[in-house]
């Protein structure tokens, strides 16, 4: 139980990168992307967690219940939003290469032509 | 390099860093009782310091606010940059065709389907309203609240049309209000400096603890983030849904 969330990470993280090396498609290749970053949610947001605790949100509730980490959970809240839209940009140049080489398979594609 | 040879090397490099990985995940702190000290001097503090009662808006908007401007302007560059994309071939024209895909006939729409939709809209961006405007209190804020507005956008054109969706939904809005959440954040940093306050330091009265003005630059802040990231997550919906159709209509050019 004690190592089981940066275990979980890493495996996260490495099964992410596995995926990114052995793609045939670039569609698969942001998705696994997106696995290795969640590897980094669960990271920020294990570090940040303590046992017995609240949120940190101290709405009818005193300030000196004990809470989680609030700054941890306001990294991965930014995070996921602009992983978000980063993805978005990706499955856009995604498109452009569809376009411009009729493949979106990173083996094929050969370097960048003038 | 072929398949293999990567995956020989893969292999290599990743028994290189096992041994780094199994030391550090072996001397992490016990999980659920690290020392939190900068996240417990925020939670000790901040209630008395800038009166608001979520923790996490008060380190997105205020404390770490720095961090929120860098991380707002990587939006909007991602957003400009898939419009760019998407839109340059393009170009800006409407259609009253919704996309279609391949061969396959286009259905009347179900009224249960338009029912539903006609339910839910207005719920769900109620809801994304409230989320925002809470930011200060209850768990919520402008990222979160925009996302779900800028969803819930979607049910009009499942639920009524094409063309209603695409006419309310115009672009030219949507990139302008992009522009201002960016420069309402932009302003707040350079704001205070005015006053000879610090950049982006917190020089608006705080208002009272729990009441729904309170934290000063907070709600402002919180206000342009929630613009820029409707926005931006619509215009991202509006030109991905266009791509659609511009494939169906001849490569797009």
């Amino acid at each position: 139980m004690n190592y089981l969330p940066w275990v979980t990470a890493a495996w996260l993280f490495a099964v992410g990168i596995y995926g990114v090396m052995t793609s045939r498609h670039y569609v698969h290749l942001i998705g696994c992307l997106t696995v290795m970053q969640s590897a980094t949610y669960i990271a920020l947001l294990s570090v940040g967690y303590r046992f017995g605790s609240v949120a940190p949100i101290f709405y009818a509730r005193s300030d000196s219940t004990p809470a989680v980490d609030p700054v941890l959970q306001a990294m991965v809240l930014t995070d996921i939003v602009v992983g978000a839209t980063v993805t978005a940009l990706l499955l856009a140049l995604t498109l452009q290469v569809h376009k411009k080489r009729g493949t979106v398979n990173p083996e094929r594609l050969r370097p960048l032509r003038p | 390099m072929t398949r293999r040879m990567r995956l020989v090397l893969a292999a290599l490099c990743a028994l290189m860093i096992a041994p780094a990985v199994v030391a550090v995940i072996g001397r992490m702190p016990a999980f659920g009782h690290h020392p939190l000290p900068y996240g417990d001097a925020i939670n000790r503090t901040t209630v008395a310091q800038r009166h608001v009662t979520n923790m996490v808006s008060a380190v997105n908007f205020d404390y770490r606010a720095f961090d929120t401007l860098g991380e707002e302007l990587m939006l909007v560059a991602a957003v400009t940059g898939t419009l760019v994309l998407l839109r340059g071939r393009r170009g800006e024209s409407l259609s009253d065709r919704a996309a279609q895909a391949g061969e396959r006939p286009v259905c009347e729409r179900s009224e249960a389907v338009t029912l539903a939709c006609r339910l839910f809209f207005p719920i769900i961006v109620t809801f994304g309203i409230y989320v925002i405007m809470h930011a200060q209190l209850t768990p919520g804020g402008g990222f979160q609240g925009g996302a779900i507005i800028a969803s819930g956008t979607l049910l009009l054109y499942l639920g009524e049309s094409y063309r209603l969706w695409r006419r309310l939904v115009h672009s030219l809005l949507f990139d302008m209000m992009e522009a201002t959440g960016a420069i309402v954040l932009v302003l707040c940093g350079l704001g205070p400096m005015l006053r000879g306050a610090a950049f982006l330091e917190n020089v608006l009265p705080l208002g009272q603890t729990g009441a729904l003005i309170c934290g000063g630059i907070i709600l402002v802040e919180n206000a342009g983030v929630a613009l820029a990231v409707t926005a931006g997550f619509i215009l991202l919906l509006v030109e991905f849904l266009e791509e659609t159709r511009a494939t169906r209509d001849g490569g797009g050019s």
